[in-house]
């Protein structure tokens, strides 16, 4: 298998602000590569660094063996981006703009037609080429904006939130054609994303990124796996007396009191649970209420960045995805 | 050097297939030109004493007007470009593989084209109205260079002012504070003549009254004795404005 990217060692500051400290990472050929992290992680500076777009201040980058800094225009004929952003051109058809993406990109003019027909087919949108962008849903102008992407066949794939602002149901449409990207063109694609059940779903590899560094590479599996066990949580009014029974127990880690919630990992939640009910039981704590789960992307990115994706994520990425709204209803 | 032309052509497309799609904005833009033609042109033709020479003050004005909403047109250009990169939709040109002048002169030229449909629709009007226009297709084809590289170095300005510039608000203000004193302190309304020292000095360095005065030249008076000077003066204000642009904007998104 060859290598699609290679970033070394890539930093870059604005002003005082590390968006990126120092980050490296390999993307094989044909596969999906998660840049998974809250707003604000440098995700999106990662992928213009990428792209050529910007300069980073030290590090280094390849496409396809393609040095970006010095021969940027050569690394983007390998390369199909959608920004984070809504880029297409909404005062114009959706052919047009796939028609200036081809000229763009230098597709000769004798396959253009068949290649843009190709690809609104694919995208499932060919009944409605000759309409304007502006009346396009959010989900047909992401498709589309993957298909502009597209025209030139590029080898690699590099979506910036490529979900984000989008109903439930039309993910999973999105998410689907990535899928087939890969599965029926040989594609690689390189993502971010801050929604783990994204990145557990879509991603064979994923990186865990936040404050401008990467806590760790590895596939959602392996990942989750090395968290070691599933999570035990319950209720109880005397957590002292049920940590004090529990601590060397059953337990890979120690377990811990938060108000009345205590929480544990343990090697298996199943065989454990009725056990660790019986124990407490008996020795007079009552448990209000319990649950276990698997470990999820939330437990990885705890282990490796040290703070829950959830909570670092609310505030920003709920102003991310208003501002996304807000330019889909612009863009009508 | 083959593919900037190119892709600049792409660009340029893009910029006429939008304009295809909402030519809403090239009536609205119309609008303007008329009010000043039929406001200023019958207000002022009282003032018989004006050093005109023989023609109407209307004949007078029309070139001006026209200058005046090329130049409108032409600053737009850069604020568009800002609107536009302020969506992300220039993210999609900078990430293709094309050279940034390409999208400067892409768009610079887009300025001037849709000069030329401004100068059609006011051409029109002042036909309508009763303008003495130079009926000789030699002039009006003059007339037709002069507002696209008239459109093309306006634009180019614009680019490069609101790359420098940067925020929305910043090149908004700015554009308006440019406008004004180079169509009031340029011979548009009134001849030089008439103006008091100071602005007499700042109108020949307005690059406005070179593209009037050809104008003017090619479209009423016919006298060409001064079309040389005008056009070189053009000329080198195109050259540099586009290699000023070209510059600033490779810094864009950096
Ligand atoms: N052009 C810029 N100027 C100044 N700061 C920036 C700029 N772009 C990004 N940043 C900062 O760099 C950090 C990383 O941003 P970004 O890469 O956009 O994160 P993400 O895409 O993961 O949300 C943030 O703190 C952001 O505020
Ligand atoms: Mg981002």
């Amino acid at each position: 298998m060859s290598r699609a990217v290679t970033v070394a060692n890539l930093s870059k500051n604005y002003g005082r602000i590390k968006a990126l400290d120092d980050i490296s990472f390999e993307v094989d050929e044909r596969e999906i590569f998660g840049f998974l992290g809250p707003n604000g992680a440098g995700k999106t500076t990662a992928i213009k660094i990428m792209l050529g777009l910007t300069r980073a201040a030290k590090g280094h980058v390849e496409i396809f063996g393609i040095d970006v800094q010095s021969k940027p225009d050569k690394a983007r004929e390998n390369i199909g981006y959608v920004s984070q952003n809504l880029s297409l051109s909404n005062e114009i058809t959706g052919y047009e703009n796939l028609l200036i993406s081809a000229k763009l990109y230098g597709v000769p003019s004798s396959i253009r037609k068949s290649r843009i027909t190709e690809i609104m087919d694919l995208l499932g949108i060919q009944n409605r080429a000759d309409d304007l962008v502006k009346k396009y849903s959010g989900g047909m102008m992401r498709r589309l904006e993957i298909g502009a992407a597209l025209v030139h066949r590029p080898k690699l794939l590099i979506l910036d939130e490529p979900t984000i602002g989008l109903d439930p149901q039309i993910r999973l449409v999105v998410r689907e054609l990535l899928r087939r990207l890969v599965n029926e063109f040989g594609i690689t694609i390189f993502l971010t994303t801050h929604d783990m059940g994204e990145a557990d779903e879509l991603c064979e590899k994923i990186a865990i990124i936040n404050n401008g560094r990467i806590g760790v590479v590895g596939t959602p599996t392996n990942l989750k796996r090395s968290v070691g066990g599933d999570t035990i949580q319950f209720d109880t009014k005397e957590p002292e007396k049920a940590v004090s029974i529990l601590t060397g127990k059953f337990g890979v880690t120690k377990p811990i009191a938060k108000n009345n919630t205590i929480s544990m990992i343990v090697n298996t939640a199943e065989t454990i649970l009725p056990l660790l009910i019986n124990t407490l039981a008996r020795a007079g704590v009552i448990v209000d209420a319990i649950h276990s789960h698997r470990p999820t992307l939330d437990d990885v990115f705890l282990k490796y960045a040290g703070s829950r994706l959830a909570e670092v994520e609310r505030e920003g990425d709920y102003r991310h995805v208003k501002e996304v709204r807000r330019t889909f209803r612009r863009m009508r | 050097m083959f593919t900037i032309l190119e892709k600049t052509a792409v660009i340029l497309e893009l910029e006429l297939r939008k304009m295809k799609h909402d030519q809403s904005d090239l009536l609205i833009r119309a609008i303007q030109p008329v009010l000043w033609l039929t406001i200023f042109g019958s207000v002022f033709r009282q003032f018989r004493q004006l050093p005109i020479g023989d023609v109407s003050y209307l004949s007078f004005i029309t070139p001006g007007v026209l200058a005046q909403s090329v130049l409108f047109i032409a600053i737009f250009t850069g604020v568009s470009l800002v609107w536009e990169r302020d969506l992300g939709q220039l993210d999609r040109l900078l990430a293709a593989p094309a050279p940034r002048t390409s999208i400067v002169l892409g768009k610079a030229f887009s300025g001037g084209v849709k000069g030329l449909f401004q100068a059609g629709v006011i051409f029109a009007i002042a036909f309508v109205m009763g303008v003495d226009l130079i009926p000789n297709p030699i002039y009006i084809l003059g007339v037709i260079g002069v507002v696209f590289v008239f459109g093309v170095c306006f634009s180019s300005m614009s680019i490069f002012v609101t790359t420098l510039l940067n925020t929305r608000e910043r090149v908004m203000g700015m554009m308006q504070l440019l406008t004004m004193p180079l169509f009031f302190a340029s011979n548009a309304l009134y001849p030089i003549e008439i103006m008091p020292r100071w602005l007499q000095i700042v109108s020949l360095i307005n690059p406005m009254s070179y593209v009037v005065e050809a104008l003017r030249a090619l479209m009423i008076t016919g006298d060409l004795s001064r079309l040389p000077i005008a056009l070189g003066g053009m000329a080198i204000a195109t050259f540099i404005f586009i290699g000023a642009a070209a510059l600033a904007f490779r810094r864009v998104g950096r």
